[in-house]
């Protein structure tokens, strides 16, 4: 476990950042600053973000950051490493950047096993522009644009890890944390960077996360949200590892 | 010319919400009035500015770059407001919320200005709740073209389904309008000095034989998460605020068992603990 209370992987001069209080998304990037410190690889790390709330990470880190268009985070990564394959790419992205707009980046990349480790942040809607359905809002969830609680005409909530093992290579890494489990959590993110520096294939990571402000809760509720009702949906752990991981 | 003024807090203080009801009360008096919110990126932690002009003619354009009154509702918005800030502005300001470290970034350039201590006249007499009107009777002072009749009717309008609620809330909100303006035409600044809290010294770390336990005000944004993460329930929220003006934990050292859970749940980084050798 580190010792320090800030990753030093953070960049400092932008603290306090700008997540909202209570928010799971800063809590996954602290346990990611503190996997970059362990792995000792911020020089040769490129972090790329999306739109949305993974935007505001954009000074989070004292690494090289790249940002594009709306779901565009993954062939943003996989041009990257075809242009520089010694660097490692990291790229975050919202449910909705790889879920909605961005699906058929995150699912081609995975068919190719491009070499790269995408992060994504799943807290049931989309947070920045205040709270409406995403692909992974649970059944019965009220947002903005479901006030009466997500129906199933509206879709089942979306089970990416599942589906991309399905169509994965071997030498995948696939696993879906939670923000609130630090030790587990940072086993999974050091397992699926060193993937990619091991040059075996694709890692993606689904981290389920909190979103206080737009799920209306406060500190226990949002913990019991994602804790118990969203794992419960979510079955949170490994799903693919490759035989070298094991 | 239009009268140009300037708003900022922070976000959930009322900032909004006062320069709408200046926009439509400056309308009711049959004067031209612009209202542009503007915020930073984030859903709640920003600094919320409001651009507002009154005029007796159309308005052409709502953005400006210099104010005639700069309204300041806390300590962060200062450096936001302080670029408004022009020979002869008006500078109002909350000196029971603004602390002396800040005000001195503007001291310079400030010269004339109101002090309202509005979030300690709030919670004295009204609800700390109502800060932003007791405010908005300041600005009132100073916008003497505007019928007040008009100011009343549109406070009762911005926070109709409130009262609906709870009807008391009409009275709170009256009040404090008055409360401001009988401040605003009573302040002397031959008598007032400009200058604001000084904030008190926050106790940070706790101790006790092996395990020391920090907390970092800068960072903590308060929400509670290390509370109900906590074992042995030696956390609990304090008096003390951090940044964003929301309370912040503190430890019972003699509970804690130094397992570290508050330091992994804290998403800002605001708490560590050391179990010293």
């Amino acid at each position: 476990m580190s010792e320090n209370a800030l990753p030093k992987s953070w960049n400092k001069e932008t603290k306090p950042h700008k997540f909202c209080p209570g928010c799971g998304q800063a809590l996954a990037l602290k346990i990611l600053g503190h996997a970059i410190d362990e792995l000792g690889i911020a020089q040769n790390l490129i972090y790329a973000t999306d739109i949305g709330c993974s935007l505001l990470s954009w000074d989070m880190f004292n690494v090289d950051t790249i940002q594009t268009h709306h779901g565009r985070t993954v062939p943003l990564c996989v041009g990257f490493k075809k242009a520089k394959p010694g660097a490692i790419v990291l790229g975050l992205t919202g449910d909705g950047g790889g879920y909605a707009i961005g699906a058929q980046h995150l699912l081609n990349s995975v068919m190719r096993n491009d070499p790269i480790t995408i992060i994504l942040i799943n807290n049931a809607n989309y947070a920045m522009t205040g709270g409406q359905l995403a692909p992974t809002t649970l059944l019965k969830q009220k947002t903005t644009t479901t006030p009466k609680g997500r129906e199933i005409i509206q879709g089942r909530p979306f089970k990416g890890p599942e589906m991309l093992a399905q169509i994965s290579a071997d030498d995948t890494y696939i696993a879906r944390g939670i923000s609130t489990n630090y030790q587990q959590l940072l086993n999974m993110y050091k397992k699926a960077i060193s993937n990619q520096i091991d040059g075996r294939g694709f890692s993606f990571m689904e981290v389920i996360s909190m979103c206080p402000v737009n799920w209306h809760t406060n500190a226990q509720e949002s913990l019991d949200f994602s804790e118990i009702e969203m794992a419960k949906v979510y079955p949170l752990g490994e799903i693919k590892v490759p035989k070298a991981l094991t | 010319m239009p009268t140009k003024i300037v708003l900022a807090g922070e976000g959930g203080q009322g900032v909004q919400s006062v320069a709408k009801i200046i926009a439509i009360a400056a309308q009711k008096s049959n004067k031209y009035s612009s209202y542009l919110p503007g915020f930073g990126v984030e859903q709640r932690g920003g600094v919320s500015l409001a651009y507002l002009q009154i005029s007796s003619h159309p308005i052409p354009y709502p953005q400006f770059e210099k104010a005639d009154i700069v309204v300041c509702f806390c300590s962060r918005a200062v450096s936001t407001v302080k670029k408004f800030i022009q020979k002869n502005s008006l500078f109002i300001y909350d000196d029971s919320a603004i602390d002396n470290k800040s005000l001195e970034k503007i001291k310079s350039d400030v010269t004339e200005y109101l002090a309202i201590p509005a979030q300690k006249l709030g919670r004295e007499k009204f609800t700390s709740k109502v800060a932003n009107i007791i405010l908005l009777g300041g600005i009132v002072a100073h916008l003497k073209e505007i019928n007040f009749q008009e100011f009343e009717n549109s406070i009762l309008e911005e926070f109709a389904s409130k009262i609906e609620k709870k009807p008391e809330i009409k009275d709170l909100n009256l009040g404090a309008l008055k409360a401001g303006l009988e401040i605003a035409e009573k302040f002397d600044k031959s008598k007032h000095l400009f200058e604001g809290v000084t904030p008190p010294e926050i106790k940070t770390a706790f101790s006790k034989d092996k395990i020391s336990w920090t907390r970092f005000p800068e960072y903590c944004k308060g929400c509670g998460l290390c509370i109900i993460k906590c074992p042995v329930q030696a956390l609990k929220f304090s008096n003390e605020i951090g940044f964003l003006g929301l309370p912040m934990p503190e430890v019972d050292i003699q509970k804690c068992i130094g397992c570290k859970k508050c330091m992994q749940i804290c998403p800002d980084g605001a708490i560590k603990v050391e179990i010293n050798p």
